[in-house]
C-alpha cells in the first residue's frame, strides 16, 4: 500500500472511529461490520442505504402527522415506533435517542414537546446521511480495507 | 417422505447448520438485518415482508421449514396472530421480534405460543442459538408420547411435536431425536409393523370414513386398509386400530349415558357451566343435561377458545387444573347420566332443531380444523365422527354426532383463518358467538336424534368446533366443548365457574396443545381413543368434543392427560382406555377417566 493509500485509510478509519465517540453510530453498526465479508462485500452499505431509502417515508408520514389537529398520538407513537426500530437497527444512536424522547412527549401527550423533538430528530438523521455517505465514499474509493482499527 | 428424509439426513447431520429459517418483517431495513445476521450462522434463510406470504409458504409445505422468525407489528397482519396460526397449525417453533421489550408483550407473546421474543436490534450471539428451540420442540413432544404409552413403547418419534405423523415415521431416523424405540422397531425386520404407525388426525379420518362406509359391523381389516389406500399401513396396523375403535365406541356410547344422565344432576349444574346449554336456548330443555355437560364441558371451554389456543408449551400447565376441577365436579353428574340419556332424545329433538339455524356458523367447526393445523381440512372427513354409525343409535350418542358433523366439518372448511379469528371472536365476544356456537353444533346433535340427543345438544353446542366426532363419546364430551364454547361467553355471564379467563387460558393452551397433539399424533382423529381412555365421564366429553384430531388435543389440554394421549397415538390411547375401561367408570362421575395419561405427561 503506498503512501496515499495509508493515509487514506487511517483518515477512514479516524471519521469512523469519531462517529462512533460522537455516538452516531453504536455497537450495531459494528453487527453491520461484521456481517460483511466475501460474501456480502457490501452489506453495511447496502443496509445503510435501504435504511435512508425506506425511513423516507417515515419521516414524511410523521410530518403529515404533525401536521393535523388535534394530533392524534397513538398513530404518532406507533409511527415513531416503526421509525425507531429501523433506525436501531443500523445503529444511529444519536436518532434514536431522539425517537425515545418523541415518544415520551408522545405518551405525556406533550404536543410542543412532539414537534420540537421532531424536529431533532430530522437533523439527527439528516446529518448521519451525510457523514455516512462520505464514510462509504472514501471506503469504496481507497477498496476494500482490512477493518483493523475498529475499536471494540 | 423420502425427500424428506434424505434432506433430513443431511441437514440433521449439519445441524444447525443449515437450519431452514423463515424470517418475516415489514421494515426492509430490519429484514435485510436479519437476512444478513442469519446468513452469519449458516442458516438457510428466506425472507418476506408480508405475514401473509409466509403463512402461504409455510401452509405450502410446513416441512420447509424449521423455524420462523417474525416481527410482532407487521402492518398486514398482528404478529401474534401469525404466531398462533403458525404455532397451531404447523407446529413450528415461532420466535417474536419486536422493537419493544414491554414485559407484557414479551408476556403475551410467549403465551400464545412463541418460544422466544428477542428485541431488536437482535444480536448475532442471540441467534445463533435459536436452534435450540427447534431442538427442544421435538424432545418435548418424545416425553409425553412415552408417557402416554404405558403398554406400548412410545416408538413414534416427535410424536407429539410433529405434524405430520408419517412424516415423523420416516423422519424418526433423521431426526436428531429419533427414539430408540423407532429404532428399534426398524431394526426388527421381523416385526410386522414398521415404525409404530401413528395414527395422525389426517390417517384416522381416514379410517373413519372406510369403516364407515363398511359399517362398522361389516368392517374388515383388509377391506379398510384398501379404502384408505394409505402406503405404508398394513392390514395389522390396522386391525389394531380396529379393535381399538370399536372398544372406544363402546366406550362412548357408555360414556354418553353416562353424560346424559349426568346432566339432572343438580350438582352438576353448579359445576358445569350451565351457560352453555342455556345459550343455546333451545337447549334448555337440556338444560338438566346441559348441567351435566357444562360440568363435563369445563374442558370444552379450552376447545372455545382453541382459537386463541396458545402454545402447545402451555398446554400442559392449563390443563392439568382444570381438568382436576372439572373431575371433582363431574363426578357426582355422572350417576344420573343413564338415566338422563334416555329422556333426552325427545328433548333433545327439540332443541336440535332450533339450533340448526344457527348451524350455519361453522366458524367454530373450521376453528377446530385450525387448532388441527393442516388437519383441518382433513376435518371434513371428520364423517370420522361417523364411526360411531356402527354402534347403537340411540345409546350411542356418538353415532348421532358423529355423523353429522362430520358434515359440517367439511362445509366450513374455508380458510383457518378465518376461523381462527372467527373463533377467537366468538370466545372472546361471548354474547353472540356462543348460540352460534351452539347451532353449529346442533346439526351435530342432531345426529343423536335418538338417546344422544342428550349429548348431542350438549355437544351441538359444543361441538361448533366439529367436537361432532367428540359427542360420541358420550356426548358429554363434545357438548362440553361446544359448552365451553358457549360456556365461554356464557361462563361469564353466568357461571363463575369457569370464566372465561380461565378458560381462555385453557383453551389457548388446549388449543395449542390439544393441536399439536392432535396433529401430531393423529390421535385426534380418532377420539375413540381418548374417550376409551379415561374419557368415561368427564375426560371423554372432553375429548369427545374436539375433533378427533382436535379432541385428543384439546383433551389433553384441557384434560391434562389428554396431551399425553395424543402424543401417544391413537394407538396408545385406544390401549390405554382399553385399560382403563374399570378406571374410566371411576371417571364417568365426572372425572377425567385418562388421570394416568392426562396427568402424567401434562406435568
Amino acid at each position: 500500500m503506498d503512501r496515499n493509500q495509508m493515509q487514506m485509510h487511517r483518515q477512514i478509519a479516524n471519521i469512523r472511529k469519531s462517529l462512533f465517540d460522537q455516538e452516531y453510530l453504536d455497537e450495531q453498526f459494528i453487527q453491520l461490520e461484521e456481517l460483511q465479508d466475501n460474501s456480502n462485500p457490501n452489506f453495511v452499505e447496502e443496509v445503510v442505504t435501504l435504511f435512508y431509502r425506506d425511513s423516507a417515508r417515515f419521516l414524511y408520514n410523521l410530518d403529515q402527522a404533525l401536521e393535523k389537529r388535534p394530533l392524534d398520538f397513538s398513530k404518532l407513537d406507533s409511527l415513531m415506533h416503526q421509525f425507531k426500530g429501523s433506525s436501531s437497527s443500523i445503529g444511529a444512536k444519536k436518532v434514536k435517542i431522539e425517537c425515545t424522547h418523541f415518544r415520551d412527549y408522545c405518551n405525556a401527550r406533550n404536543a410542543e414537546g412532539c414537534k420540537r423533538t421532531f424536529q431533532h430528530v430530522k437533523k439527527e438523521y439528516t446529518t448521519l446521511k451525510k457523514k455516512l455517505e462520505a464514510y462509504f465514499q472514501m471506503s469504496r474509493q481507497t477498496g476494500p480495507v482490512e477493518r483493523a482499527c475498529r475499536p471494540r | 417422505m423420502t425427500v424428506e428424509e434424505i434432506r433430513g439426513v443431511n441437514e440433521i447431520d449439519r445441524f444447525p447448520i443449515g437450519m431452514r429459517v423463515l424470517a418475516v418483517d415489514d421494515d426492509p431495513t430490519c429484514l435485510k438485518l436479519l437476512d444478513g445476521l442469519l446468513r452469519k450462522c449458516q442458516y438457510q434463510v428466506t425472507t418476506t415482508n408480508q405475514a401473509i406470504t409466509a403463512l402461504k409458504m409455510l401452509k405450502e409445505n410446513r416441512n420447509r421449514f424449521d423455524l420462523v422468525i417474525s416481527d410482532v407489528y407487521m402492518p398486514d397482519m398482528d404478529g401474534f396472530k401469525l404466531l398462533e396460526l403458525v404455532g397451531l397449525e404447523m407446529d413450528l417453533p415461532v420466535i417474536m421480534l419486536s422493537g419493544n421489550s414491554d414485559p407484557k408483550l414479551v408476556m403475551k407473546g410467549i403465551t400464545h405460543g412463541a418460544c422466544d421474543y428477542l428485541v431488536k436490534p437482535v444480536r448475532l450471539e442471540e441467534l445463533r442459538n435459536i436452534w435450540q428451540h427447534v431442538i427442544r420442540r421435538k424432545v418435548e413432544s418424545k416425553p409425553q408420547s412415552k408417557s402416554n404409552n404405558n403398554h406400548e413403547k412410545s416408538s413414534q418419534g416427535n410424536e407429539g411435536g410433529d405434524q405430520n405423523v408419517k412424516l415423523n415415521r420416516k423422519r424418526k431416523d433423521e431426526d436428531e431425536d429419533v427414539e430408540e424405540n423407532g429404532h428399534e422397531s426398524d431394526d426388527d425386520p421381523s416385526s410386522q409393523k414398521k415404525p409404530r404407525v401413528v395414527w395422525s388426525i389426517d390417517l384416522h379420518r381416514k379410517f373413519v370414513a372406510a369403516v364407515d362406509q363398511l359399517g362398522n359391523e361389516k368392517a374388515m381389516p383388509r377391506r379398510i386398509l384398501d379404502l384408505m389406500n394409505v402406503d405404508g399401513l398394513t392390514r395389522e396396523n390396522v386391525a389394531s386400530h380396529l379393535q381399538k375403535y370399536r372398544l372406544y365406541l363402546k366406550r362412548i356410547s357408555h360414556q354418553a349415558n353416562m353424560v346424559v344422565a349426568f346432566g339432572g344432576s343438580k350438582d352438576a349444574s353448579s359445576y358445569m357451566r350451565m351457560s352453555p346449554l342455556e345459550g343455546f336456548g333451545d337447549f334448555r330443555t337440556l338444560s338438566s343435561l346441559g348441567r351435566l355437560s357444562n360440568a363435563a364441558y369445563a374442558p370444552a371451554g379450552i376447545l372455545g377458545r382453541l382459537n386463541s389456543a396458545t402454545g402447545v408449551t402451555l398446554h400442559s400447565l392449563m390443563a392439568p387444573p382444570l381438568v382436576q376441577e372439572t373431575q371433582n365436579k363431574l363426578r357426582p353428574v355422572n350417576h344420573q347420566n343413564m338415566n338422563l340419556f334416555q329422556d333426552i332424545p325427545s328433548s333433545f329433538d327439540q332443541c336440535s332443531n332450533k339450533p340448526n339455524t344457527q348451524l350455519t356458523d361453522f366458524s367454530s367447526v373450521e376453528e377446530s380444523r385450525i387448532f388441527t393445523g393442516t388437519k383441518l381440512a382433513d376435518f371434513n372427513s371428520i364423517d370420522e365422527s361417523r364411526m360411531f354409525t356402527g354402534s347403537n343409535p340411540l345409546t350411542d350418542p356418538s353415532v348421532v354426532l358423529g355423523s353429522k358433523p362430520s358434515l359440517k366439518l367439511s362445509s366450513t372448511g374455508s380458510d383457518s383463518f378465518n376461523l381462527l379469528s372467527s373463533s377467537s371472536n366468538f370466545l372472546d365476544q361471548n354474547g353472540n358467538q356462543p348460540s352460534n356456537f351452539s347451532s353449529n353444533q346442533l346439526p351435530i346433535g342432531e345426529n343423536y336424534g335418538y338417546s344422544a340427543t342428550v349429548s348431542g345438544g350438549i355437544r351441538s353446542s359444543i361441538t361448533a368446533t366439529a367436537a361432532v366426532p367428540l359427542e360420541a363419546h358420550g356426548g358429554g364430551l363434545v357438548g362440553e366443548i361446544m359448552q365451553n364454547v358457549n360456556n365461554q361467553s356464557l361462563s361469564n355471564q353466568k357461571n363463575g365457574q369457569y370464566s372465561k379467563q380461565d378458560y381462555s387460558q385453557y383453551s389457548q393452551n388446549a388449543f395449542s396443545t390439544l393441536a399439536s397433539l392432535a396433529l401430531a399424533s393423529g390421535g385426534g382423529g380418532l377420539s375413540g381413543p381418548l374417550s376409551h381412555g379415561g374419557l368415561n365421564g368427564g375426560t371423554s366429553a372432553l375429548f369427545k368434543t374436539e375433533m378427533p384430531g382436535l379432541e385428543t388435543k384439546m383433551r389433553s389440554g384441557e384434560d391434562g392427560f389428554v396431551v399425553n394421549n395424543i402424543y401417544g397415538s391413537l394407538d396408545d390411547l385406544m390401549t390405554g382406555m382399553t385399560k382403563r375401561e374399570q378406571e374410566a367408570r371411576m371417571m364417568m362421575d365426572g372425572e377425567f377417566g385418562y388421570d394416568p395419561y392426562a396427568f402424567g405427561p401434562c406435568t
